[in-house]
């Protein structure tokens, strides 16, 4: 029996050069995250004081939320609650149709994806156009996200540039990513100046000022909010924060974190409008957080800053792609997401982990996302979908690791397994076999090795 | 009872264990022995130009040594005389369209990562981002170690927006190549003034 996940990841790994392309570029830039935290050297405790700070504002949302509503409104803002999706994209149409929109620039918001705004609002419609360039090439072919900060990641140049030439016009046969970024650039210059209003998402509300801030690279959500006539921001709940202090210390962490830079181009801090714009408006999004946040397991995904730094670090990620997950965010974080919005649907992604912790351990605010992978998976049962066969040797490994002496004679003579003809062990009954090479058992256990050491170390 | 009242009244249901807020002051901010000269470093590896205002120095004719093809420039500072675009004065922000050059003034440089807060300074802040080329002139004596002395420096004025540039625009969507000039400025120049 195969998981969702691993029936996709099959489907992944058949491009085994593009495979490789994918997994050498995360640990690329994974690379580029250690250089970056490594010139830090205060870099521990910034993502201590992280992981602090947001299990405080957290657990203290209400009263975050209710300052941050009161400056934004002190500010000019017109601030608006969403309880879920529907109410959230009825909203962003009301404000639209008030102000007679007929085309909408955007910036990435993972937002409006987990509310499915586009098709809706296109349903009335708008036309909507996203101005990330990841998210505009994805838009034109017709596809999702593979992942959060590199929407457009499973496709290489040659696609975009066939896409291009049939979208934009552009000259055949000429991939250049400069030229076809050049192209892009041209076209969304023009929708940035025909474009009604402009929607941006934010990386972080600061309740001590009301402002909303976001950062890009490519200074899209600028764009977006400097020409047209009006701007409309969405955030979800959890991504209130104290005070610049606290401001700080994300910022530091976030462009490190995601892409291994010392920071984005642009962080741009919204309080109002423009003078020649019209009010600006804030929509604040639930859809289940405040739900999550009695889950004593689960609540502190709610740290989340969205850097994707835990996608890039995940070998199952880096070798199975954002498309074998059945949620719409991917990677280890996803995972965790997709179980607490429904585990009936989502359970399948459960099984993309290997608990090697490297997620948790480059998280910028420390969110445990292996230690609650492992939790879930504990509650397979309750959702049905647990691997019956797994279970039944789990059971066997769990009375194995339990019992110290049953432990040691096990390991002395696990050795003697690198004997039992591969075919045994890697034949359909054992359903890890699959994905999985059988290991080879050291002819000395660890922690032998480790006395002989001491031992050895005694002696001098 | 309305969705403000309903989400907070579900929240203060369901919240568990309330964590203190940690103290902030005991962060150690990473500092330099000379800051300008990383905030130079820096800038070079993001990819900006740099130069230092000498005594004497016209910085209209820099501008001019630097972007010679310039054909319109826009800007709101006094100083800038080759300026043939106000972004105080233009009817929209659609007319700054086609700019070669725009010129803005930054208040702080961040030395750890090459931010310069840009405050808002005239009616159309799209000159930060529309023109093709950005200059912008940054004090030498503002330079910070790092975001948190920025954060504590920086100040709003009556138009309520500020951004920190750190460049030109840039992004790697295609295929992780990293290019250069994405939908904002596609190259930067600072005068250190
Ligand atoms: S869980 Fe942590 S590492 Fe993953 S996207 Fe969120 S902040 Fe980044």
């Amino acid at each position: 029996m195969s998981t969702s996940h691993s029936r996709l990841a099959d489907k992944f790994l058949e491009n085994d050069k593009y495979a490789q392309w994918h997994d050498n570029t995360f640990w690329g830039v994974r690379q580029k995250r250690d250089r970056m935290a490594d010139e830090v050297p205060e870099w521990e405790q910034l993502r201590q004081m992280a992981s602090d700070i947001k299990r405080h504002t957290i657990t203290h949302l209400d009263r975050y939320l209710e300052q941050f509503e009161a400056n934004a409104v002190k500010n000019g803002a017109i601030v608006h609650w969403a309880k879920d999706a529907d109410e959230f994209n009825s909203i962003i149409y009301g404000i639209l149709r008030e102000h007679d929109v007929k085309k909408l620039v955007k910036s990435k918001s993972m937002l409006t994806e987990e509310c499915e705004m586009n098709p809706y609002l296109e349903a009335h419609g708008v036309e909507v156009v996203e101005t990330d360039l990841g998210e505009r090439i994805i838009q034109l072919n017709d596809q999702k996200p593979s992942h959060i900060v590199m929407p457009a990641i499973h496709l290489d140049h040659h696609e975009v540039g066939q896409l291009f030439e049939n979208k934009l016009g552009s000259e055949k046969d000429n991939h250049d990513p400069t030229y076809l970024t050049y192209q892009a650039r041209l076209s969304l210059r023009h929708e940035f100046l025909t474009a009604d209003a402009g929607l941006t998402g934010a990386n972080f509300g600061v309740a001590a000022t009301g402002d909303i801030v976001v950062c890009t690279n490519e200074g899209n959500a600028d764009m977006a909010t400097s020409v047209p006539p009006l701007h409309i921001a969405v955030m979800g709940l959890e991504k209130v924060i104290p005070d610049y202090d606290s401001l700080a210390v994300f910022h530091r962490l976030l462009a490190r974190s995601a892409t291994g830079q010392p920071t984005t181009v642009y962080t741009s801090h919204f309080r109002t409008n423009r003078p020649t714009a019209r009010k600006m408006h804030i929509v604040l999004l639930d859809n289940g957080r405040t739900e999550w946040i009695a889950n004593p397991q689960h609540w502190e995904t709610l740290k989340c800053i969205r850097c994707g730094s835990c996608m890039n670090t995940c070998p199952v990620y880096r070798l199975s792609g954002g498309y074998s997950y059945s949620y719409f965010i991917p990677g280890p974080l996803g995972i965790n997401l997709g179980m607490l919005r429904d585990p009936q649907a989502h359970s399948g992604n459960v099984s993309a982990c290997t608990l090697c912790l490297s997620c948790q351990n480059t998280c910028p605010v420390k969110v445990n996302l292996g230690d609650q992978v492992y939790q879930w998976r504990q509650q397979l049962d309750e959702f049905g979908t647990a691997n019956k066969q797994k279970k039944f040797i789990c059971k066997g490994m769990d009375a194995v690791f339990t019992r110290p002496k049953v432990y040691n004679m096990a390991t002395d003579n696990a050795h003697l397994a690198n004997h039992i003809p591969s075919f045994i062990m890697e034949c359909g009954l054992n359903p890890w076999a699959k994905g999985h090479k059988m290991m080879k058992f050291p002819k000395k256990p660890f922690h032998k090795l480790f006395k002989d050491l001491e031992k050895d170390e005694d002696g001098k | 009872m309305d969705s403000k009242e309903y989400i907070l009244g579900r929240f203060r249901r369901n919240v568990g264990k309330k964590y203190d807020m940690p103290d902030l002051g005991s962060i150690a901010g990473i500092t330099y022995p000379d800051p300008l000269v990383q905030f130079i470093n820096i800038t070079q590896t993001n990819g900006s130009n740099l130069f230092e205002l000498k005594p004497g120095d016209d910085i209209n004719k820099l501008i001019m040594e630097c972007y010679p093809d310039a054909k319109t420039i826009a800007s709101s500072l006094p100083e800038i005389r080759i300026a043939n675009r106000n972004p105080e004065t233009v009817a929209s922000a659609r007319d700054l369209d086609g700019t070669d050059v725009g010129v803005v003034r930054a208040e702080l440089g961040v030395a750890e990562n090459g931010c310069m807060w840009v405050p808002q300074q005239c009616k159309e802040k799209v000159v930060d981002f529309i023109s093709e080329n950005l200059v912008i002139l940054l004090p030498r004596d503002s330079i910070v170690n790092n975001m948190h002395e920025a954060y504590r420096k920086i100040k709003f004025n009556s138009y309520n927006f500020g951004t920190f540039i750190a460049g030109a625009s840039k992004t790697a969507d295609i295929a992780q190549v990293l290019v250069v000039g994405a939908q904002a400025a596609r190259s930067c120049t600072i005068f250190l003034v």
